[in-house]
């Protein structure tokens, strides 16, 4: 099942494309790191995919044919936006009492172990906690939802170091787990090269590379993030498919 | 490939959720829960003055019962007593501390209660998820936007119906001597603002039109501020232009009829002719001076009729009440569904 289907798909605000063209197959099983700049269509095609905007121009589906935004996908996709938006004058339990009440699939018993282990308190407001408290929590809801693929925006902006280490260690045990695929996305490469297994290149809103993270190191010997500079630079839109035979 | 073979060993049991939605009692308690500040703002404010009501409509109808058991009305003493009491308890002064200001300051600040709690209400409703960028969460969560959406409007809207229509019942109480006096006009302004389905009629509009410009605009207090000023404007074309429309005035002689609303008035000559307001003044400036020095208010009057000139109004009459606010509330509540069904309509068509 693919997770992301897009087909000549754009996005134009005003007059800008924010994303053209983009014809991506994102396989599920998965971790997929979806790197570009800044301004590179990331946010536009995650938010797409979660169906908060409507594509302007091609197609898009979701988990093996599902409408984004549509009963079926909403169910099955945990999204993270960009900060990760919660409710700041909210207690942490009253945060996951309103998520389990708008969920139909919801395990409690998850979130509050999970919290345990991070060692947040259920009564603190969810404005008073650090960067990385609310990131988590926001993955913990995200995950209580037990979603068949989670979508992370730029999760690892706002973090520390630690924070990032410790938040990345916790989306590959939830993948591990779970066995659901996670697309992140990310303006830095090095923060998501050690544990993506699927790489996707973004600039200036279109596909540069997409591919395996194993294929792509076959093909072209090199290091992922020397992969990734050569097709920014070299502006030619690639992807293994075509390269690889897959 | 369907959903139901999604993700093996995610959990993915998409047949035991099957394709009910989430049920309206759990959107409604996120909701609830979301504005409970809202909810406990309006209270307070919504709770004092019902408290300093009920005390007053206590203390007024202890004072006005010796005014209704003065008899005869005509006389002097009773009189006294009557005007005593409306300088006390409408006009403010004399009366004892906590009616300072009296009924008539207490219900112009009650105007302004509509409009205050439906801005602060409706407002915020969407614009602070789309500021604060929470609509991210919201509207991806597995309920779905436009479910999210009515609720997050719905819910709002009965509370604030239901608390301004209870609050309506209170204004009966603490008017009754005014009304019984004649302070108050159930016609008037300021009666039919306060009585009747009016008052939480109004607030569901600006709450409705908060709503729809907090959408629109993505911004709180922008929305808040334009609300206030559609608001104002809308309240008093209605008071002014639409609402002696409702239903034909009626015609009736003299310029005296008691408990009614008085649309227009003018004086038809004895020749047929209709004189209009500055006809009727130039001329009472040419009367005898005898009249025009008069201290009976009714000296010019008597003169007209006197002299074969007859008097004559356009009125609404109090009979009017209930068919007026049934009007004012079903366009009202017309004119709310729509921008709420209008707000929705942006949620869904909105990109992030």
């Amino acid at each position: 099942m693919n997770v992301i289907e897009t087909s000549e798909l754009g996005k134009r605000y005003r007059r800008r494309w924010a994303l053209r063209d983009c014809t991506l197959t994102i396989p599920g099983g998965h971790i997929v790191a979806l790197v570009g700049p800044n301004g590179a269509g990331k946010t536009t095609l995650l938010t797409m995919a979660v169906g908060l905007t409507r594509p302007t121009a091609g197609t898009l589906t979701v988990l093996g044919g599902e409408p984004p935004g549509s009963p079926g996908a909403l169910d099955h996709i945990g999204f993270v936006a960009q900060d990760a938006p919660l409710y700041r004058s909210l207690p942490v339990s009253d945060m996951l009492h309103l998520a389990r009440n708008l969920n139909r699939r919801w395990d409690q018993q998850r979130a509050e172990d999970r919290l345990g282990q991070l060692e947040i308190p259920l009564r603190q407001k969810v404005g008073e906690l650090s960067g990385g408290q609310k990131a988590q929590l926001a993955l913990t809801i995200a995950l209580a939802r037990r979603p068949a693929l989670l979508v992370l925006d730029e999760p690892l902006a706002a973090l520390d170091p630690v924070a990032r280490e410790d938040f990345l260690a916790s989306v590959v045990a939830a993948a591990d787990d779970d066995g659901i695929s996670v697309v992140l996305s990310s303006h830095v490469l090095a923060d998501l090269e050690r544990v993506c297994t699927f790489l996707v290149v973004l600039a200036r809103g279109q596909v540069r590379v997409s591919g395996p993270v194993r294929e792509l190191l076959a093909t072209h010997g090199a290091g992922l993030e020397e992969i990734a500079l050569r097709h920014l630079r070299a502006g030619v839109p690639s992807s293994s498919r075509t390269e690889a035979g897959q | 490939m369907t959903a139901r073979t999604l993700a093996p060993g995610a959990g993915g049991d998409v047949a035991a959720i099957g394709r009910r939605p989430v049920p309206w009692s759990k959107l409604a308690w996120v909701t609830l829960r979301q504005r409970r500040g809202l909810l406990i703002g309006g209270g307070i404010l919504l709770g004092v003055f019902a408290v300093y009501m009920v005390i007053m409509a206590v203390l007024q109808d202890n004072a006005y019962a010796a005014v209704a058991a003065c008899h005869p009305a005509a006389t002097l003493k009773c009189q006294q007593l009557a005007n005593s009491f409306t300088r006390s308890y409408w006009g403010g002064g004399a009366g004892p501390v906590i009616a300072s200001g009296g009924a008539q300051t207490v219900s112009s600040l009650l105007f302004a209660i509509p409009v205050l709690l439906g801005a602060f209400a409706g407002a915020p409703l969407l614009a602070r998820e789309l500021e604060s960028g929470t609509f991210r969460f919201a509207w991806t969560q597995g309920a779905g936007r436009s479910r999210w959406t009515v609720s997050t409007l719905a819910v709002p809207a009965v509370v604030l119906v239901a608390a301004t229509g209870a609050f309506t019942g209170i204004f009966y109480w603490y008017f009754r001597p005014f009304i019984a006096d004649g302070q108050v006009s159930e016609m008037l302004p300021l009666g039919f603002a306060l009585l009747g389905v009016a008052f939480a009629a109004w607030t569901l509009l600006a709450y409705s039109v908060a709503a729809f410009l907090g959408t629109l605009f993505r911004r709180t207090v922008p929305a808040m501020a334009v609300t206030l000023v559609v608001y104002i404007a809308l309240a008093m074309a209605t008071a002014t232009a639409f609402r002696p429309h409702y239903a034909a005035p009626v015609t009736v002689r003299g310029w005296n009829n008691g408990a009614v609303w008085v649309i227009s008035q003018w004086v038809k000559a004895p020749d047929g002719q209709v004189l209009n307001q500055p006809a009727v003044n130039n001329l009472a400036q040419h009367l005898p001076a005898s009249v025009q020095n008069s201290s009976s208010p009714d000296a010019f009057t008597n003169w007209l009729t006197q002299h074969g000139y007859t008097l004559w109004q356009s009125v609404q009459p109090n009979s009017r009440f209930w068919q007026f606010q049934l009007t004012e509330g079903a366009w009202l509540l017309a004119v709310s569904s729509l921008l709420i069904a209008a707000t929705v309509w942006l949620v869904r068509r909105r990109g992030a």
